[in-house]
């Protein structure tokens, strides 16, 4: 093998200048927002207990059996719960926008969200209360449903275009999303008794009891994550043209399918209990690259800490703007995320994304 | 012996006397109400009705051809006994089991499909996809009698059909009925030492009703406190309850008005994490009730109302 | 060692043969300039070479056909620099250069410091220290070509092939890379295919020409064996005077009548 001839010189660090890391600040600071934010989100909530309270509770000691009731069963549940679907749909987001060189890409592109809502619908509407080896039917469909639909998508994408060009794929997408939400709307609209819980389904709730849910997505999330997180040096590779990528050995189509399949496993797991939240998948991976950097070194990793993060503010907000009626979590991820993404497009010189 | 035979003018006189009175006999006779509903109204035609809307609605003859949207209204119709005279009903109407169920909408209704019908009367209980101008360009007479706020939008609903179906006099008669039925219930629920409060449920994403609403008056008029009311004021009449505060509130009573859509029952709200605290989880006061008998305010509102009095009775009898 | 030997190779694409039954063959450490009219395959002979696009015929390298290798081991053996390369906004010359090891590096492999210290390496090779934390889209072209040069060279092939080097650049910067290639290629004992348009500068750099028309070899050989006048006047159809330069390799004049 040649070597690089070296001309004598100084010895030089062994960091290498301008090759991104994930600064140890910023990482930090992911791991203090997180903190933050469950913190937040188990103290804060309808019914008022204090943190003594609720550290007593965490830490074995003796506390009312109502509080700890509700502590245990629902709060600690929604906070955990919280943080899996907010850190899963950034990061999916994240994978899904480095596969596919598209900053608008999100984890519903392929149409994960219309098949999730089809499937719950159906559920909803048809069997509602039933369960499947124990799992309930609705997630369990929803889940279905947003692997069905991304299948679609793939087996379409490949048939028309041959996966030459991710814009082949994300066309399937569009039409299979379209033709799902078709028929979702037409089961809506006809099954006008059931149209209440659909709706509430559709714009997303992190309302959980018990470890159930947890437990459920817990092994997608974790598979999902992990997949994606070893790949993030790859996803940078992506950037490329696609003859570079492969004149450098890289197997850019099974890149592409092996992160596809891992956000969307992690996402339809986390829209099957949680909704289609819509935003967190765009937003945050997005704040990320203006503050942050734009290496997928970098985004990956703080989009699980921030996604997180954000996403458990938001249920807090949910449940307490209208306590004690609860609001959906899709029209506060909206409805805060725009006008900080806004605001931070504002005050960062942002290149073009 | 001479028998003094009656004069001509006699006779004339007898003649008439016998044909009015079997006039008035057989008017008289065919004048009264049966239960099973007589096409012979004891309203005289033409009525003008006046709508809770406001509008001033026209009805020239007894209707015989009536077509309704509104399943509270059909339930109405045929217990009035105006049930022969409905020709076809919507799609949700499935109670009495002998009305005839047509796959017509009164959610999305379809102009041409409801005229296919031909009828003389439509009843509606909104104005929907421009139903009321539809049947007005062909003439038709509709009453939209909307969602009732209370018991006595009920009964008002009610007498008001009766007027337009010409069967008045029953519409009295079960308002009557209903008022003393209710009356009753509320006196067997003596005042008991403290509030009860309760959880109505109308499915299993945990959407309930405030006060507002025609089921939380029912819940009023029974003096309980509904729980959802403390949300009423982000949204006033059918929120979505956070399970946090459900638990919280600790309710007494429990309504699962999702036995049908959402298979709830005692057990399956037992099994829900965290929910094994509530008192009324505890003492087994959740009564499941038939999801159409509490979304409609018709007369089998008495039904619902007499389900939860027996477990308010419970409940008052476990206080004391 | 790294020769190139192209026996029978054809290209089609949908069906269009762009590459006909070519053979070809490239000494270890030669610079071979292919030459040709536009649309006569050039390209895509780099990029067969490469195994960038399926071919009819065999290819080795070295004495090892390509499509025995896997992808991995073609990327260890052959560099290639394409004609416009795409330069992600926001990425430094540091990540853009290291990105070339990624032959080296398993499927998801981290960079070890002896990487690291390559790529450090042939940035300063390629005077770009002072820009390895730059971004790319705040380079001038000359500087990201040689980005493109130093990603190239970081992955440590014995063969480079290029693609229009030139295009678009000034005669200044012309020389001054091709110069620079030359270097590289005589210290690292490279060998260089490179497609050009531009004829003298072809010449001039190249140990041989291959002449291509049509996806056929036309002609192969040095610089003033190929470049002749009736050749050029055949198969580019245009009228040019063709001057020997002593020591200075061979010109060709565009002449206007």
């Amino acid at each position: 093998m040649l070597g690089v001839k070296v001309r004598a010189g100084p010895a030089l660090p062994a960091v290498l200048a301008g090759v991104p890391r994930l600064r140890w600040g910023w990482a930090a600071a992911g791991c203090a927002a997180l903190l933050v934010s469950c913190g937040i989100g188990v103290l804060v909530g309808p019914v008022h207990i204090g943190a003594g309270t609720v550290v007593q509770a965490l830490f074995g000691g003796a506390v009312d059996p109502g509080q700890a009731n509700i502590l245990w069963s629902l709060r600690f549940p929604r906070v955990v719960l919280g943080v899996l679907v907010g850190g899963t749909l950034a990061i999916a987001g994240a994978a899904y926008q480095g596969v596919f060189r598209n900053p608008l890409a999100d984890p519903y592109l392929l149409g994960a969200a219309a098949g999730a809502n089809l499937g719950a619908t159906l559920a909803i509407a048809f069997a509602p209360g039933t369960s499947v080896l124990g799992v309930n039917i609705v997630p369990l469909a929803a889940f279905v449903g947003a692997g069905a639909a991304v299948a679609g998508a793939y087996v379409l994408g490949r048939s028309v275009s041959g996966l030459r060009s991710a814009t082949g794929l994300i066309l399937a997408g569009v039409a299979i999303a379209a033709f799902f939400n078709s028929i979702q709307s037409y089961v809506q609209q006809t099954q006008t008794s059931s149209i209440r819980q659909v709706y509430s389904w559709i714009l997303g709730r992190l309302v959980t009891a018990g470890w159930d849910d947890v437990l459920l997505i817990l092994p997608y999330v974790l598979l999902s994550a992990t997949v994606i997180f070893l790949h993030r040096r790859l996803l940078d590779a992506l950037t490329l043209g696609e003859d570079e990528i492969t004149s450098l050995g890289i197997p850019v189509r099974r890149i592409r399918l092996i992160v596809v399949v891992a956000a969307t496993l992690g996402t339809a797991a986390v829209v099957a209990v949680g909704g289609t939240i819509a935003f967190v998948g765009i937003i945050v991976p997005h704040t990320i690259r203006l503050l942050a950097g734009r290496s997928y070194r970098v985004v990956i990793p703080l989009s699980v800490l921030f996604g997180a993060a954000f996403l458990v503010l938001a249920d807090t907000a949910a449940r307490t703007i209208v306590a004690p009626a609860e609001l959906p979590i899709g029209v506060i991820t909206a409805f805060l995320g725009a006008p900080f993404f806004i605001a931070v497009m504002r005050s960062t010189r942002a290149a073009a994304l | 012996m001479h028998k003094h035979q009656p004069g001509a003018s006699a006779k004339l006189a007898i003649r008439l006397g016998t044909v009015t009175f079997v006039f008035v006999f057989l008017v008289a006779s065919c004048g009264g109400t049966s239960p099973s509903g007589t096409s012979t109204p004891t309203t005289r035609f033409p009525v003008s009705i006046t709508e809770p809307g406001g509008a001033i609605v026209t009805i020239t003859h007894q209707p015989m051809r009536v077509v309704s949207l509104s399943p509270s209204a059909t339930e109405m119709l045929f217990a009035i006994g105006a049930g022969s005279q409905v020709i076809a009903v919507d799609d949700q109407s499935n109670y009495p089991s002998s009305a005839p169920m047509t796959k017509l909408s009164g959610f999305t209704p379809n102009i041409e499909a409801i005229a296919a019908y031909t009828p003389d009367l439509v009843v509606a209980a909104e104005d929907t996809a421009g139903l009321v101008h539809g049947m007005q360009a062909l003439n038709v007479p509709i009453l939209v009698e909307p969602a009732a706020k209370n018991l006595q939008d009920t009964y008002a609903q009610i007498k008001q059909l009766g007027t337009a179906t010409g069967h008045s006099s029953q519409a009295d008669s079960l308002v009557g009925s209903m008022r003393s039925q209710v009356g009753s219930l509320v006196a067997s629920v003596s005042k008991p030492n403290r509030q009860l409060r309760v959880y109505h449920e109308l499915d299993n994403t945990y959407y309930s009703v405030t006060s507002a609403t025609f089921i939380g008056q029912v819940y009023k008029v029974l003096g309980l406190t509904n729980i959802a009311d403390a949300a009423t004021a982000a949204t006033p009449d059918y929120p979505q309850l956070s399970p946090e505060f459900i638990v919280s509130s600790n309710p007494d009573l429990i309504v699962l008005a999702d036995t049908k859509c959402c298979q709830q029952d005692i057990n399956t709200v037992a099994a829900r994490p965290g929910w094994r605290a509530i008192a009324a989880v505890k003492s087994g006061q959740v009564v499941g009730v038939d999801d159409d008998v509490a979304s409609r305010w018709g007369p089998r509102i008495i039904e619902f109302m007499r389900a939860v009095a027996s477990h308010v009775q419970q409940l008052e009898k476990q206080a004391a | 060692m790294s020769d190139i030997v192209l026996t029978g190779v054809s290209v089609a694409y949908d069906g269009e043969p762009v590459v006909r039954d070519l053979d070809l063959t490239v000494a270890s450490g030669e610079w071979l300039s292919l030459i040709g009219p536009n649309g006569a395959g050039k390209t895509t002979i780099l990029r067969a070479i490469a195994r960038l696009v399926p071919f009819r015929g065999e290819i080795r390298i070295g004495g090892r056909a390509v499509t025995e290798l896997s992808s991995r081991e073609v990327a260890r053996e052959v560099a290639v620099l394409v004609q416009e390369p795409q330069m992600p906004v926001g990425m430094t010359v540091s990540q853009y250069v290291l990105l070339g090891r990624a032959p080296h590096l398993g499927y998801l492999g981290k960079e070890s410091s002896r990487d690291r210290r390559i790529v450090r390496d042939v940035v300063r090779r390629l005077a770009l220290e002072d820009l390895a934390s730059r971004p790319l889209d705040r380079l001038s072209g000359g500087e990201r070509q040689r980005a493109a040069i130093a990603r190239a060279l970081a992955q440590q092939a014995p063969v480079l092939l290029i693609d229009e080097p030139t295009s678009s650049l000034d005669v200044g910067r012309q020389q001054s890379v091709l110069e620079l290639i030359d270097q590289l290629r005589r210290e690292q004992e490279l060998t260089v295919i490179a497609a050009m348009h531009e004829l003298t500068l072809a010449g001039q750099y190249a140990d041989r020409l291959a002449l291509l028309v049509g996806g056929r070899l036309a002609a192969a050989g040095s610089a003033a064996e190929v470049l002749t006048e009736p050749a050029i006047a055949e198969h580019y159809h245009a009228q040019v005077k063709v001057i020997q330069m002593n020591g200075s390799g061979t010109a060709v004049v565009p002449v206007r009548r």
